[in-house]
């Protein structure tokens, strides 16, 4: 394959890096940008997995990153623009799924796309002054813009006569996090729609820049509640293939045990808001009770429900003890009874069959077009796991799994897709664990001291796709430039297809079923009576009362 | 019989409070038993009644700029007092000095469809792009679920020999066997439980108010008092429905009757996800509606 693309581009190379067996740097000139990304995109069928900004100081550059899902090789195309007038050619015109990142890298470094007509603001907000792009080096961390006196929001304009727009969101009961879609309604039938996001833009890829690399694991922990372990698990891969690190084998199956426990309670957590959205509680319900076993795992393994801080670079920060294993396994196969429960009632029941089936179509071609990822994507008939081509430093190539691919592209094969992978998921752990009691309790980390000049890319298939980060080093102690690119930053945007043409009623699920990811990190203080009965740190307490209250049980 | 007795009737026992007391009681019930299908653990026994206290009394009452400010107010209102109107009416069939009127069953089956008549109304004139939806969809689901009752009302009809007041169906049955021990008073009584479940506007037939679609529909611009009416209007149908279905086929009405049909109610709400409109509509009149045909014809016949 290497060959074949070297022997296509030719005398279009300028230069041809190997940083490792699976990440090829690929430096172009921008005028052939678009000859190059055809060839990849069209001819090869690679898959866009995003671009990347960075500022160099005395010139920008942008790396297009492809990735080929059978090999699990990443093609980077790297291209430079000056400083003065910076500019690219536009891509959205051969990949749909570029029209965000391009108007990102469009408002972040001030890079111009020409061709592109739509480069309106995605995530800063309105009130955000022209000409100041925050993650340019001249822009000092932690500057602060000052708020105009009066802040506006506007609806899109130019609606025709006798046609509405029916605003779902940025506060609505059916997006627990602020996004903002804009139906516009024919009556009942959608016929347009408009997605607004950036609400909840948190500036994580500039603090990034300003904390070292051990804070850096913590600090993308947060960027979500629910795939709280898939940041970290990326950015350490990536550091690690910066590094070209091989972890000891211990840590790589307590990753894999601890990302498929997020993916297990990722998916039940959906699957409960699937049978919200429609209208069905007692599914919310009882999903979400099924959760609750794995969540008291994950609090016996890691102290937490949620931000477990398991990752490290060079391995783990926790071990699994060999003697609670069996309470561990006896307690995940416990839920599969409840498994059974829910794919029988998927498979089952009349009406959720009327709602979901040729409901919200993503067809093949689309998906590949807007660039979709996991469970979003392997409904449409593509294979794409990340699992299976490009984690070395995890047991995902020691153990043997399926990976569930489905045809139809509607809703309903979302869902099942999404409860079969939950089969898989306790299929790996149960492997994993087994594994670990013949291995040697403790040896759990690699030292890594020095973080030399470099870059590193690192890929996880989180429970809503694949999640990729991008760091880079000159050799000082924090990243020069991460790039952090969520799943649900490319599959959101494919309901620009599969939500208009339903109705209001079936938009609502199709929005929901790419399962977009929500931020839910609250901090709580339990006040009755007008008195603070629980302070900060007596909830801390309580919460570890708790944690030794589960490990007693399970231990039983 | 003195004028004092007949206010105590119809606004005490068993008129007003009392049908406003039972229906705030079944609100805590299906609340409580939802609660506990789900695993949760539900709200206090007097919560529905707290729920009042706080929209009349605590909330102010927001009313959206650019409305007809009467209208806006009145539906509400009319709302409220014609389900208090009908559960009187049915409640009071029960007091032997109160025989009703002749050919009452139309009047209460009318009385009965103008909540949510209401209900489009106040979708209509609040202004809002979401609640005008709301009505649009209520408006489609009273036009597929009317048909359906009142071919199930006519098989009533049919097997009492052509007796349209309350107190005559009733006596007919307690002389005889109550209707829905019948072939077509049975497919009788399964529509009228459907339509029931639509016309309260539980799942699967709440898609007027779809929560994680519309957000309330109709409802969206009300708030305190005159939401309150509204949620009061709810309690009442709550009871007054089950009963007047209680009393058509069951034969009367007493609390193990009332609960059975409460119970279904709850249970029919908790295993089905919400239908679309047009799901609805086809669900009713290309199902249900053959079904009833079914049952006059098996009426007709005397079966």
């Amino acid at each position: 394959m290497k060959e074949k693309i070297k022997e296509r581009l030719r005398e279009r190379i300028v230069k041809w890096e190997e940083k490792s067996k699976r990440r090829f740097y690929i430096q172009i000139k921008k005028e052939d940008l678009k000859e190059v990304v055809k060839i990849l995109f069209r001819d090869f069928g690679f898959r866009f997995c995003t671009a990347t900004g960075v500022d160099n100081i005395k010139n920008f550059e942008v790396i297009y990153h492809f990735s080929d899902d059978r090999t699990g090789i990443l093609y980077n195309l790297r291209v430079f623009t000056d400083r003065e007038k910076p500019s690219l050619p536009t891509i959205t015109d051969i990949i749909k799924g570029a029209k965000w990142i391009e108007r990102e890298i469009h408002e972040l470094f001030g890079i111009g796309f020409e061709g592109n007509s739509d480069l309106r603001r995605l995530l800063l907000d309105e009130s955000w002054p022209e000409g100041v792009y925050p993650l340019r080096k001249d822009y000092e961390y932690g500057r602060r813009e000052e708020l105009p006196d009066s802040l506006t929001c506007s609806i899109s304009e130019g609606v025709k006569e006798g046609r509405t727009v029916i605003p779902i969101g940025p506060y609505h009961p059916l997006q627990e996090e602020p996004e903002f879609f804009e139906l516009e309604v024919f009556g009942e039938k959608v016929i347009g729609i408009n997605i607004n996001i950036g609400y909840n833009h948190r500036g994580i890829e500039k603090l990034s820049e300003g904390k070292h690399w051990d804070q850096v694991t913590f600090l993308v922990e947060r960027i979500c509640g629910i795939c709280s372990t898939s940041h970290p698990f990326a950015y350490v891969l990536a550091v690690e293939d910066l590094l070209n690190l091989e972890i000891p084998e211990r840590a790589k199956y307590i990753r894999s045990i601890i990302g498929e426990l997020e993916r297990i309670h990722s998916h039940l957590l959906w699957l409960g808001l699937a049978g919200h959205f429609l209208g069905y509680n007692t599914v919310w319900m009882w999903a979400w009770k099924t959760r609750e076993v794995i969540l008291d795992i994950c609090e016996q393994i890691s102290g937490n429900r949620n931000h477990y801080a398991m990752m490290k670079i060079g391995g783990v920060r926790r071990d699994i003890l060999n003697s609670e294993v069996d309470g561990i396994k006896s307690k995940l196969n416990s839920i599969i009874s409840a498994l059974n429960l829910f794919k029988k009632a998927v498979e089952d029941d009349p009406v959720i069959h009327a709602r979901t089936k040729n409901v919200g179509v993503l067809t093949k071609e689309e998906a590949i077009n807007y660039c979709v990822v996991g469970p979003t994507a392997r409904p449409s008939g593509i294979s794409t796991d990340i699992r299976k081509i490009d984690i070395k430093n995890s047991a995902y190539p020691l153990i043997e799994f399926d990976v569930p691919v489905l045809n139809n592209g509607d809703v309903y094969d979302k869902i099942v897709v999404r409860v079969l992978e939950m089969y898989e998921s306790v299929k790996i752990i149960n492997q994993c664990l087994d594994r670990l009691k013949d291995l040697k309790e403790g040896d759990i980390c690699e030292e890594v001291r020095e973080i030399p000049p470099g870059e590193g890319i690192g890929r996880y298939e989180a429970p809503r796709g694949e999640v990729f980060h991008y760091v880079r080093s000159d050799g000082g102690n924090t990243p020069t430039r991460h790039k952090i690119r969520a799943p649900s930053y490319m599959n959101v945007l494919s309901n620009e297809v599969s939500a208009v043409g339903g109705t209001v009623s079936d938009a609502a699920i199709t929005l929901a079923a790419v399962d977009p990811c929500y931020c839910c990190t609250e901090r709580i203080q339990a006040v009755e009576f007008n008195k603070v009965k629980y302070r900060w740190d007596d909830l801390i307490k309580l919460s570890q009362e708790k944690t030794k209250k589960i490990r007693k049980r399970l231990r039983e | 019989m003195s004028i004092g007795k007949l206010i105590f009737n119809f606004l005490i026992y068993p008129g007003f409070i009392f049908v406003l007391l039972v229906g705030g009681i079944a609100s805590f019930l299906e609340r409580k038993i939802t609660a506990r299908i789900q695993w949760r653990v539900g709200p206090p026994f007097l919560q529905p009644f707290y729920d009042l206290l706080k929209l009349f009394f605590v909330k102010e009452t927001v009313i959206p700029e650019g409305v007809n400010i009467p209208f806006f107010i009145l539906v509400p209102v009319i709302a409220f007092s014609s389900a208090v109107l009908t559960s009187v009416l049915i409640t009071n069939i029960f007091i032997k000095s109160f025989q009703g009127f002749t050919a009452d069953l139309i009047v209460i089956v009318y009385l009965f469809t103008i909540p949510s008549l209401c209900v489009i109304f106040a979708g209509a004139v609040s202004k809002n792009p979401l609640s005008s939806l709301g009505s649009s969809r209520e408006m489609k689901l009273i036009l597929s679920y009317e048909l359906v009752f009142w071919t199930s009302l006519s098989i009533v009809i049919i097997k009492t020999g052509g007796k349209i007041t309350l107190r005559d169906i009733l006596t007919f049955q307690e002389n005889s066997k109550p209707i829905v021990f019948s072939l077509s008073g049975f497919i009788a009584f399964i529509l009228s439980l459907i339509v029931m479940q639509a016309k309260l506007g539980k799942v699967p037939f709440d898609i007027s108010e779809a929560e994680q679609e519309l957000i309330a529909g109709p409802y969206i611009e009300y708030s305190g008092a005159l939401l309150g009416f509204f949620k009061v209007t709810h309690y009442i149908l709550l009871f007054s429905l089950p009963a007047f279905i209680s009393v058509l086929f069951l034969g009367g009405l007493n609390i193990f009757k009332y609960l059975l049909l409460l119970i279904f109610i709850i249970v029919f709400e908790n295993t089905n996800p919400r239908l679309k409109i047009t799901q609805a509509i086809r669900f009713f009149w290309f199902y249900l509606f053959p079904l009833g045909i079914i049952g006059i014809i098996l009426a007709v016949k005397g079966l």
